[in-house]
């Protein structure tokens, strides 16, 4: 039982970045009908921004020292010596890692929305009225141009970023069970279902999330009654981008910096099928079921079975409710 | 490299000798030509950069010193995201424009995908980055061979190692990837004979794991030791990490990708001294580890005298590439002394005889060259203090 | 001056080769194509066989995706039934004849697009192109697991068998040429009539509107499941004859990435007519080789900078996507069309 718990909490934290990242495609989906298949490698990108300002820039030598690592006398005496990775000293390094880690945040968060404002201008605009299938597929086409340059201006991978929260272990018991968990993926849950939360709020009770709402409802007459739906198409963008910045600096520090970030895109197009395309709700049940199932089959039948979980998950929600869990269908007429 | 009409012209003569110059009509040039392909791009592009100097500059230092048997050498690298048939595509390119004596492939797929069509006249002597146990297999494979001991091999080394320090249990971790699987059957049955427990076989993505899962599972089963076998510069420290933030004591293992010091060192840098006591297999002499080492010397000043920016240290993944090039060297020289004619097949009888060499730096031990690989290797330790690979043993041989 | 359609006849009427440029374009390019192989390198004739057995491949795509309207991203899967296929057939019966061993992997491979179709009577659009990926990526998965490996080698692959006909072992790439090349043209022309029949026009009003189709007294969930089969069984044709062409097959090759490029073969090419696909396949499969011969000569084959020249390929490839999405979304086939219509009033009028 204990066991089962702890492959539960796995499953939950590992959903809830699936439910981060799923977040920026449900977003782009409901205000442009486009499905991003791209949006991996937008959080590609965030990663290695995330990498460039936390990493590179901080480290450069035209910054000031407290930049790259602020250890003010305080914080020398509070981490004292203790050992590596006890509660202490994991706070400590986090606390004067904090400066870089807020660079990183606040640069891939900038550098990213420009570079998703740029893709909507440049790329997605002029197809507006195109198939959904020259949309989708201008997204395809997008993944190449996005890898190809991700590939020219980081050259190498291999590289480390720092955590968003201090990373310690933390034990606990339960049905006599000894469970753990690493205090930096709380954080990351934590952050994942902060943003997640939030922007539902934004979407609910702000004049842009009514718009969105709006213009996810009827193009055409969202047109007609003033709304300024190309902004709304920016503002979605915008939403995806710089969630996705988030979600590239968790995987980033999570499993490392490298190109392998823009595939796993892919994937959470399955979860966010299943949970049904337009709905948030759905997605973030999705993914939380992706999760843990992927976590149980990794207990239980290996990391091969773990690997296509989502997708066989998807194909039995599909057969069963075509429109995954709480999407709404789409009504045709001749 | 501006565009102007000379380049356009040698462009233009490329492109008709790559689509038409038929098979047969084959000059003998004015070079000894060698290829290769090399992932400078996608999921290994910092291995594929990281070896690709290796092929510039044994291309400058043979022919300085007057290139093989009086006749200078020419080698083209061509990259392959690490995509096997973007490797063939480019072996073929390379031998449709014109004789080609040595080629080195970036993957077992690719040499897997190749190995087959190496006959007749499409044969040429190859060796690769690649350690499967499939390719050291003279009567399937008689073209191929590497520059060390295989996948296998490996394994068996750090399992006798493990038995003479009295191991018990093991747990071999392994991406799902044909190279993470190669050696895992082997690995159950010599565990099996030296009496160690393989107490759990975890499976991961070769990129991007689930570290949480997998340390748990390792938390469970408690090996004394854990065998990592399938990553390049991905996944490994992570894992390890994460372990040893739980607090696991089991000993970490790894085999020749897994072994890199420059990786080693990044993650120390960034993330923390906690691979302070990973240990590995490496069929090689690290480059610091200079005495005795005339090879090692005069690299390192050759490399002083081209790049006075040069760090002093060369990854064993660059040693590996040049290596296989020394290799085939040597198999031209004998060839020509011996005044045969330099055919893939007399190459290959030349390196299938190579007996006690003295490799003036790669290996420990003077070494045989036997089913085409040198079964040689030795265990290391990592200290993050000093940044160094250290010895542990003695050099194995399997 | 090519006007003229000059028709006395009905059967002049229906026939596909109309006039003459047609009929004397048709007669050049088969001409070309059997010198072709004896003017060639063997990279040159890799390309060429690699581009035959895709253009097999995306003529069944069409099938299902400019005809019928159906998205699928999963369509490697098929390509890998029908290359594992004909292995496993060696694997037994190591004489077979290639022809038979050919049929039957398009057989297999049909039945499989059946299964996939499924799904096609409940989702459409988007949804079934995910359902078709997750199948993708199943199929995959199958193929890599070690119950199947002695048929399938698992992870690491399979060496595949040679093409043997009447006691010729087909080695050379010149010889796989002439194999492929025929069974290329035969389902060209299979595909070509194929949208003349009653069955083929089914399909396309079922693109055009399904319900509308269905009111017309078509039964859409058989139309939509044979239209799966017939698409599968191009597929697992190529994935047959991809077997035969290259020494050894890895289930990575029929990955994602396969999928998608069929994909785009047939965007660029121009979706629900039978020469969009050779055009397309074409373009896709040798602007990247071009690129890279163009770069290798400009650079002369220094490492260092290949870090930089795929990456601009794949820059180029992706941009030439969105382009085509762009300028031109009825695909390289509309730019051919303009130009005959050109060519048909020139001189006397633009």
């Amino acid at each position: 039982m204990g066991q089962f718990i702890q492959y539960i909490i796995n499953g939950v934290i590992s959903g809830s970045i699936l439910a981060l990242i799923a977040l920026g495609i449900v977003a782009v989906f409901k205000a442009t009908k486009v499905v991003n298949f791209a949006h991996g490698h937008l959080i590609l990108f965030g990663a290695y921004f995330y990498f460039t300002f936390s990493v590179v820039l901080a480290d450069a030598p035209f910054m000031p020292a407290w930049v790259s690592s602020w250890e003010p006398a305080w914080l020398i005496a509070y981490a004292g010596d203790a050992p590596m990775f006890s509660p202490r000293a994991a706070i400590a390094s986090w606390v004067s890692d904090l400066p870089r880690i807020l660079l990183g945040l606040v640069g891939a968060l900038a550098a990213n929305a420009v570079l998703a404002l740029i893709i909507e201008r440049l790329i997605m605009r002029p197809l507006l009225g195109q198939s959904a299938f020259a949309m989708i597929l201008s997204t395809v086409g997008l993944i190449w141009v996005l890898e190809g340059s991700a590939g020219l201006i980081w050259t190498a991978e291999a590289e480390q970023v720092p955590a968003l929260g201090p990373n310690f272990p933390i034990r606990f018991q339960l049905f006599d069970q000894n469970l753990f968990l690493f205090s930096g993926s709380l954080v990351n849950l934590l952050v994942a279902l902060l943003l997640f939360a939030s922007l539902m709020l934004v979407l609910r009770y702000t004049r842009s999330g009514v718009a969105i709402r709006a213009t996810a409802e009827d193009q055409s007459t969202a047109y007609a009654m003033g709304i300024n739906v190309p902004r709304v198409f920016s503002t979605a963008w915008l939403v995806a981008s710089t969630t996705g910045a988030v979600a590239g600096a968790i995987l980033a520090s999570r499993n490392g910096l490298s190109p392998a970030i823009g595939l796993f895109g892919l994937s959470v197009l399955a979860v966010v099928l299943m949970g049904g395309l337009d709905s948030f709700a759905g997605v973030l049940i999705a993914s939380m079921l992706v999760g843990i199932l992927s976590s149980m089959a990794q207990w239980k039948l290996g990391g091969g079975v773990a690997e296509i979980v989502p997708y066989v998950a998807v194909l039995v929600v599909i057969l069963i409710r075509p429109h995954g869990f709480m999407g709404q269908e789409e009504i045709e007429r001749i | 490299m501006a565009l102007n009409r000379r380049t356009l012209l040698k462009t233009g003569a490329a492109l008709t000798a790559a689509s038409m110059a038929p098979g047969i009509v084959r000059a003998e040039g004015a070079h000894w030509r060698v290829a290769a392909s090399l992932p400078m791009t996608g999921p290994f592009a910092t291995a594929g950069q990281l070896v690709a100097p290796a092929f510039s500059e044994f291309e400058q230092q043979v022919n300085d010193n007057g290139g093989i048997g009086g006749k200078p050498i020419r080698v083209e690298v061509a990259d392959s995201g690490y995509i096997p048939r973007n490797a063939l595509a480019n072996f073929q390119r390379a031998q449709a424009a014109g004789d080609l004596h040595f080629y080195y492939g970036d993957s077992t797929g690719f040499m897997e995908l190749v190995g087959p069509t190496l006959t007749g006249d499409n044969a040429v002597m190859m060796g690769s980055t690649s350690f499967a146990s499939a390719l050291s297999d003279p009567a399937n494979r008689p073209y191929q061979f590497m520059a060390g001991p295989t996948y296998e091999d490996q394994f068996e080394i750090l399992l006798r190692d493990i038995a003479n320090k009295g191991g018990k249990t093991v747990a071999f971790v392994y991406s799902d990837t044909e190279f993470g699987r190669d050696p895992i059957e082997h690995g159950r049955q010599v565990a099996a004979e030296l009496g160690i427990d393989v107490v759990l076989e975890e499976v991961t993505r070769a990129e991007g794991a689930d570290i949480e899962n997998h340390v748990t599972k390792l938390a469970q089963a408690n090996p004394e030791y854990t065998i990592l076998q399938g990553y390049v510069t991905g996944v490994w420290p992570q894992l390890i990490g994460g372990a040893r933030a739980f607090g696991l004591t089991t000993q970490f293992m790894g085999t020749f990708w897994g072994m890199e010091k420059i990786i080693a060192d990044r993650v120390t840098e960034q993330a923390g001294p906690f691979l302070d006591g990973y240990q590995g297999v490496m069929p090689y002499r690290y480059f610091y580890d200079q005495d005795e080492a005339p090879f090692y010397q005069e690299l390192g000043a050759f490399k002083r005298s081209v790049n006075p920016g040069f760090s002093g240290y060369v990854t064993a993944w660059e040693l590996e590439g040049r290596l296989c090039l020394e290799l085939w060297k040597l198999c031209m020289e004998r060839v020509i002394e011996a005044d045969k004619e330099v055919t893939p097949d007399n190459l290959m009888a030349e390196l299938g005889s190579i007996r006690n060499w003295d490799s003036g730096g790669f290996f420990g031990a003077p070494v045989d060259v036997v089913d085409n690989k040198i079964g040689q290797g030795r265990v290391y330790r990592y200290d993050a203090e000093t940044r160094l690979y250290n010895p542990v043993s003695d050099w194995i041989q399997v | 001056m090519i006007t003229g359609h000059f028709k006395t006849d009905y059967s002049a009427d229906e026939g596909i080769w109309s006039n003459w440029p047609k009929r004397w374009g048709l007669v050049a390019a088969l001409v070309g194509l059997a010198i072709f192989p004896f003017v060639a390198s063997n990279y040159a004739l890799l390309l060429a066989g690699q581009i035959g057995i895709f253009i097999v491949a995306v003529v069944g795509l069409n099938v299902l995706i400019g005809y019928t309207g159906l998205m699928s991203l999963g369509h490697g899967a098929f390509f890998a039934v029908g290359a594992y296929t004909t292995v496993a057939i060696h694997h037994e019966w190591p004489l077979t004849f290639p022809l038979i061993t050919l049929v039957i992997s398009t057989v297999v491979a049909a039945a499989f697009g059946v299964l996939f179709g499924l799904p096609s009577l409940r989702v459409k659009g988007l949804y079934l192109a995910v359902a078709t990926l997750s199948a993708n990526f199943i199929i995959l998965f199958l193929i890599e697991q070690e119950w199947l490996a002695e048929w399938t080698g698992g992870i690491s692959g399979t060496e595949t068998p040679n093409a043997v006909f009447f006691g010729v072992e087909l080695v050379s790439q010149q010889a796989k040429y002439f194999f492929i090349m025929p069974v290329m043209v035969l389902m060209l022309l299979f595909a070509q009539n194929l949208f003349r029949t009653r069955f083929g026009r089914a399909l396309i009003a079922i693109r055009d509107k399904d319900y509308s189709a269905e009111i017309l007294g078509i039964a859409l969930f058989s139309y939509k499941l044979k239209s799966f089969a017939i698409s599968a069984a191009y597929c697992g044709a190529a994935g047959s004859l991809w077997a035969y062409f290259f020494p050894a097959i890895l289930p990575e090759d029929f990955g994602l990435n396969m999928s998608i490029t069929l994909v785009v073969c047939l965007v660029a090419g121009g979706m629900g007519r039978t020469l969009g696909p050779i055009f397309g396949t074409i373009l896709i499969l040798l602007v990247p080789e071009l690129l890279k011969i163009v770069a290798a000569s400009i650079t002369g084959g220094d490492a260092t900078a290949q870090t930089w020249v795929s990456p601009t390929r794949d820059i180029l490839f992706g941009l030439m996507i969105i382009g085509f999405l762009i300028f031109e979304p009825m695909g390289l086939v509309n730019i051919w069309d303009r130009f005959w219509r050109f060519m048909s009033r020139w001189p006397f009028a633009k």
